[in-house]
């Protein structure tokens, strides 16, 4: 149906990024500083076209790609000192919302739009009204994305990951 | 939304292989915490919280795919694969549910919006239509979802895919 977090979007599937070179008999610890960094620069590369926000594909797989990487840092939490951790944590979980809340609305006008063609025009012109209304309401949800890939790079958010999960080497 | 369960046991220096064999129960079981509400639909947080808990196992599963990639056990490989995609399945079902409930209560708050509540929604036939199309086609994934879940459980689905976890050690003690 319309799905804001899913897997695909007019049949497009986002495949997991795939984290080449892991040995499953290593530590844990070095497995998942591999993972964690791939998704994480996985998840990066797709922050120009979500600001942009011209193809909205570019928000669906940052959001999606955060959302593994949580995933992961879930489950590895116990790898890494808690207090930096924490704290790379919640700036993943507030790019995952900021980018929800895009993707809802853009998933949410879509879903609209192929409605209308089930629809009569009586029945349409309520349908495109409610599409204008959540248009603004898309606009208005952009602003706290772009302010905060704004702070990220500010505090130049990227190498202080980078340097927190590569350890010593990076 | 539901956090993640914090997991218990890692073990930071051992082998990512035995931890697969820690973590991955820990988060079925955490999907399991949803099962007794599932036989209300109007449970909509639960459903929605079982569907991230799926989610969540289908990128632990995914993340730890490589440790159950033993050249000598192909039919671990594949059945580990068919086991994530029963699990994307459920997913998808759940997602559809959810979808619908987005949609049911966007359609009520523009509503509400709009000002004059019942009286409004009287002469807007376009929301009419689609918040009815929505129920129904909600009602109609509930019960695909119901009849899965079922169907997996009768076919032992947890137990099958809790030893599938566990056979991760046994593969390396016999091939190490």
């Amino acid at each position: 149906m319309i799905r804001g977090d899913s897997q695909k979007l007019d049949g497009k599937m986002v495949t997991e990024p795939e984290v080449k070179g892991m040995l499953p008999d290593e530590t844990l610890e070095a497995c998942a500083r591999q993972i964690i960094v791939n998704y994480f620069h996985e998840m990066m590369s797709y922050k120009e076209g979500a600001k942009e926000g011209v193809d909205i594909e570019f928000v669906h797989e940052m959001r999606v790609t955060s959302r593994r990487l949580r995933a992961a840092m879930d489950n590895f939490a116990d790898c890494f000192p808690k207090k930096p951790f924490k704290k790379y944590y919640k700036m993943v979980r507030a790019i995952t919302r900021t980018m929800g809340a895009v993707r809802d609305l853009d998933v949410l006008i879509a879903h609209f739009r192929n409605e209308l063609t089930s629809l009569t025009e009586v029945e349409q012109t309520d349908i495109r009204g409610l599409i204008e209304h959540l248009q603004r309401e898309h606009k208005e949800a952009r602003q706290p994305m772009l302010m905060l890939f704004e702070e990220l790079e500010e505090a130049d958010f990227e190498t202080e990951f980078l340097e927190f999960f590569v350890g010593e080497d990076f | 939304m539901a956090k993640a369960h914090k997991v218990i046991g890692v073990e930071p220096l051992e082998s990512y292989r035995e931890n697969a064999r820690v973590i991955l129960p820990q988060r079925l079981e955490e999907v399991y915490t949803w099962e007794p509400f599932i036989r209300d639909e109007t449970r909509r947080e639960e459903l929605h919280n079982m569907r991230i808990s799926i989610k969540r196992l289908r990128y632990t599963m995914e993340i730890f795919r490589v440790a159950y990639q033993d050249g000598s056990q192909q039919t671990a490989v594949n059945i580990y694969t068919e086991f994530l995609a029963m699990i994307v399945d459920l997913q998808e079902i759940l997602g559809d549910i959810h979808d619908a409930d987005v949609v049911l209560a966007v359609l009520a708050d523009y509503v509400s919006q709009l000002g004059n509540g019942e009286r409004q929604i009287a002469v807007l036939p376009g929301i009419v239509r689609l918040i009815a199309r929505t129920e129904m086609t909600r009602s109609v994934d509930y019960e695909t979802f119901l009849e899965k879940w079922d169907q997996f459980s009768a076919a032992g689905f947890k137990q099958k895919l809790l030893s599938l976890f566990s056979a991760t050690c046994e593969l390396k003690t016999r091939y190490s």
